[in-house]
């Protein structure tokens, strides 16, 4: 369950941040509560990159383990 | 038409008319915060995407019921196959 109000609190955040504000005046309180725009799209970008490295890593630390020597004659 | 030309055709649709009003390439000069709220849209839209399937595989977990009549078949199965297997002579 924690994981759906996770994912609905992203969402919203990430909705509001990307379509509302542009609406907003400039002066409005809720920008207080906003990053700049540029990291809307920085941070997503970031949090890709980190899920890749974590596949790739748990790739490859599986597939040392199952590595098999080769057979001596 | 194939299927995937169908959807190429569908997608490249929709980002020509992402870049037209991100990039005002036809000189249409639509208002500023239109243009600042679209030129995310792809990005927004995998982000959505994502949290959509974040939050289904948590609903979906969050409900699966549990199947106590399979359990406690499963477990019946279980033992008898020990004994079967015991008869035979494996030792567990």
């Amino acid at each position: 369950m924690s994981l759906v109000v996770f994912s609905l609190l992203l969402f919203t955040y990430y909705s509001v941040w990307v379509i509302i504000l542009p609406f907003m005046d400039s002066d409005h309180i809720l920008h207080t509560y906003f990053l700049p725009r540029e990291y809307s799209v920085i941070l997503p970008g970031i949090a890709a990159v980190i899920l890749l490295l974590c596949i790739g890593a748990f790739t490859a630390v599986i597939m040392w383990k199952n590595r098999k020597p080769k057979k001596v004659d | 038409m194939t299927k995937l030309l169908e959807w190429l055709f569908g997608v490249s649709l929709v980002l020509a008319a992402w870049a037209v009003v991100s990039f005002d390439l036809l000189k249409l000069r639509l208002p500023q915060s239109y243009r600042e709220a679209a030129w995310p849209m792809p990005l927004y839209l995998l982000v959505s995407f994502g949290c959509y399937s974040l939050g289904t595989v948590g609903y979906r977990v969050a409900t699966f019921n549990d199947c106590d009549e399979a359990s406690a078949e499963l477990l019946g199965q279980i033992q008898e196959a020990k004994q079967d297997l015991r008869k035979k002579g494996l030792k567990i």
